[in-house]
């Protein structure tokens, strides 16, 4: 008998890998985050989210902190790329290296070096604790935010800039028109990559001492306690922030060309 | 006219390499369409963005009106460029692409939108105002380029093989409409194509480059009935390249007869002869001045293409009416036909060093050679030392010497290690019976040589020097 081989069963372990770890947890976690102790449908944790000062004000402290770690990330990170995007080819290698090479040692120990060095400038951690998580977390994530820039920016055509400068445009002017707008894409990719485990990331939290809570520790609080519902609950509305906010975003970064949506990953 | 633009012995290397384009003088005037045509990688696009601003010649000056802009960067410069593949920003609409240089000199929306409109109207493209740039085709992109150019009335519109992308209908349609616009908009043009027909169809004047190296500047007329070298005659056009000699002044050698022609050389001067192929006229065997037999006919639509063995040229000829494959024609041409031009190199010139074991070293490689020449009466020994006639031994190691190859006697290999030196075939031209190429090695070095056989440009093949082909003699310092 002759075994017919299509290559569309390439896909198989692809769809069961997908159905395995990705669909069912999502339907697990949907099932606990609607139901409570006894298996029946419930809205209970839902509006539960929204009325506890408690998770409303987790909420409200992890985009804080997200918030300001984006956005400092964004800051180095946007020159950082544009330098090495404009680098020479050899010398480009190394520098880029140079930023990737932290991303080889485990988090938490970079973290814990970095604990040793605030709490050496500090005396005390206590004193300072958002300061420390923005600076943990910045220092973390910075890689997250540097590299879909640079890809963006390495992608850039060249003659465009060139175009922008023939017709009158200084270089702060051709950047600004030109360049900035043209790397949106990988600006977005970069704030997505960082936002979120911003927000959820608590064992830099934990490492550097800081006691309050952000999303995902009162997730992982909640888990301990095992109180699946209201833990599931909370996941589920920080998929759908997050879901809403690539939506918006995609909807507001004119992508013309598929290619460029590359840099979205 | 007034010259609009000069440039004056540019040159440029990138990162201390070989220079790209050298020697580069060229004048402009005001409302010429000037054309730099010339293979690729001649050094006509960086002779461009050179003018544009986009690079900094290492020497020399380009004046734009009589002053100085070649440190300028291309913001300061009232130059606008049709990019090769149109850089169109993809993030604006056509309004925005079109009036991006506009805004930046902050006219008012008014007049804005007028000019815009205006210039819409003379590529042709009204109403595509609030279009994409993603949703145009290739021409419409093309069209949205040069207005984008031209919106900004620019001293001189430069344009970057602007139709190499569309398909050849397009292309023909696209040429017209230039050379209609630049009568119309009385802006000077410099064009830059690879295309030698676009050449000579748009331009006032055609400056033909190759190697970094201004070859012929001229009408479209002069560059295609008097090419200054056998380089612009094969690029231009078809045409047969003969080797020949003066017999006398007025009197050129080539295929085994002698020729009228109008060309003054003194006798016995090596001339690269210059044929067209319309310019041959078939005549019965006996009446012509050479003779020979067909071996094949082509037909070309308009003409016929028919080549003759002529002794050892193969001759090709182009006239209306056919000819029997087999049969023996002569072969009669005109004086005003042929065209004589003193010949390139015809031996290698070098500075070289003589290393051990009685080689030399040139051109990026090591070649066998017989330092005798350079003692008369002396000898290699059973050593391997040079003795001289009076008994006495000599070091030459790291002695300079003067190599001199003849052209004729090289031969090329694709195997490596079999020559002394390796490069790549830069150009090459069928000169009857044999081939003349220019090879460079990866440090630059040329060498010429003549081959029967054919080879491919950028072919990578070593260059194999017999040993009584290297001619060895003092550089006149050291003596």
């Amino acid at each position: 008998m002759k075994i017919y081989f299509s290559r569309k069963n390439l896909c198989i372990p692809y769809a069961l890998f997908l159905v395995l770890f990705v669909i069912a947890p999502v339907l697990v976690v949907l099932y606990y985050a609607f139901t409570n102790g006894e298996g029946q449908f419930t809205l209970e944790n839902l509006v539960g989210f929204f009325t506890s000062a408690n998770t409303i004000g987790t909420l409200i402290y992890s985009m804080a902190v997200a918030f300001v770690v984006t956005v400092l990330c964004l800051v180095i990170a946007y020159p950082v790329a544009y330098i090495l995007s404009k680098s020479r080819i050899k010398r480009r290698n190394g520098l880029l290296i140079l930023f990737i090479i932290p991303m080889w040692i485990n988090f938490t120990l970079r973290v814990t070096a970095l604990k040793e060095v605030l709490s050496a400038i500090e005396g005390n951690l206590a004193y300072y604790p958002f300061i420390n998580t923005v600076i943990g977390q910045t220092y973390d994530f910075l890689p997250f935010m540097i590299l879909p820039i640079y890809t963006t920016l390495i992608k850039l055509d060249k003659d465009l800039e060139e175009a922008a400068s023939d017709l009158g445009a200084n270089d702060f002017r051709t950047f600004l028109k030109v360049t900035l707008p043209l790397s949106m894409p990988g600006v977005i990719s970069g704030i997505m990559m960082v936002f979120l485990p911003a927000m959820t990331n608590y064992v830099i939290l934990d490492i550097l001492y800081n006691s309050t809570y952000i999303m995902g520790s009162l997730i992982g609080s909640y888990f301990s306690a095992y109180n699946w519902h209201t833990g599931s609950m909370i996941s589920i509305v920080l998929f759908a922030i997050v879901f809403a906010a690539t939506l918006i975003t995609n909807k507001y970064t004119d992508i013309d060309n598929a290619a460029d949506r590359g840099a979205m990953l | 006219m007034d010259n609009i633009i000069e440039l004056r012995g540019i040159k440029k290397c990138f990162e201390g390499n070989e220079p790209v384009v050298e020697d580069i003088n060229l004048t402009v005037k005001r409302g010429e369409f000037v054309t730099l045509l010339g293979p690729s990688g001649c050094g006509k696009t960086t002779t461009l963005r050179m003018i544009a601003g986009f690079e900094t010649p290492t020497e020399g000056e380009i004046l734009l009106g009589g002053e100085d802009i070649s440190k300028k960067p291309p913001y300061l410069r009232s130059i606008n460029t049709v990019f090769q593949r149109y850089a169109l920003f993809p993030h604006l609409n056509v309004f925005d692409n079109i009036a991006f240089g506009l805004k930046l000199k902050k006219l008012n929306k008014k007049k804005i939108v007028e000019k815009v409109e205006k210039v819409l109207d003379v590529v042709d493209m009204e109403g595509f105002e609030k279009r994409k740039i993603s949703t145009l085709s290739g021409g419409q992109q093309q069209r949205i380029a040069i207005a984008r150019a031209i919106v900004n009335e620019p001293e001189i519109l430069l344009l970057d093989e602007p139709l190499g992308a569309l398909d050849l209908k397009m292309r023909k349609e696209m040429q017209l409409e230039l050379k209609l616009m630049h009568e119309s908009l009385g802006i000077t043009f410099i064009y830059v194509t690879h295309d030698q027909e676009e050449a000579l169809t748009m331009s006032d004047k055609v400056v033909v480059m190759a190697n970094g190296h201004i070859q012929q500047i001229g009408t479209p007329e002069e560059i295609y009935n008097e090419p200054n070298n056998a380089f612009v005659a094969d690029f231009i056009g078809e045409s047969n390249i003969f080797n020949g000699v003066m017999a006398e002044p007025l009197k050129a050698r080539f295929c085994d007869a002698v020729f009228e022609c109008l060309d003054n050389y003194p006798k016995n001067t090596h001339v690269d002869v210059v044929v067209r192929p319309e310019d041959i006229v078939i005549v019965p065997e006996d009446e012509g001045q050479i003779k020979g037999e067909v071996i094949s006919v082509i037909f070309k639509g308009i003409h016929y293409e028919i080549t003759v063995q002529c002794g050892k040229n193969e001759i090709v000829i182009q006239r209306t009416k056919s000819a029997e494959v087999g049969s023996v024609v002569g072969m009669y041409i005109e004086p005003d036909g042929i065209h004589c031009m003193p010949c390139g190199t015809l031996v290698n010139c070098y500075e070289g060093i003589i290393s051990k074991n009685n080689t030399v070293e040139f051109g990026d490689g090591v070649f066998e050679c017989d330092v005798t020449m350079l003692y008369p009466g002396s000898q290699i020994d059973e050593n391997g030392n040079l003795m001289t006639g009076g008994g006495e031994y000599i070091d030459l190691t790291g002695v300079r010497v003067k190599v001199e190859v003849p052209v004729d006697m090289p031969v090329m290999s694709d195997d490596e290690n079999e020559g002394g030196a390796c490069g790549n075939i830069n150009s090459l031209i069928y000169k009857g019976d044999h081939y003349n190429y220019l090879i460079k090695t990866k440090s630059g070095f040329e060498y010429v040589l003549n081959d029967e056989y054919l080879w491919n440009e950028n072919d990578y093949v070593s260059i194999v020097i017999p040993k009584e082909a290297i001619r060895l003699s003092f550089l006149e310092s050291e003596e």
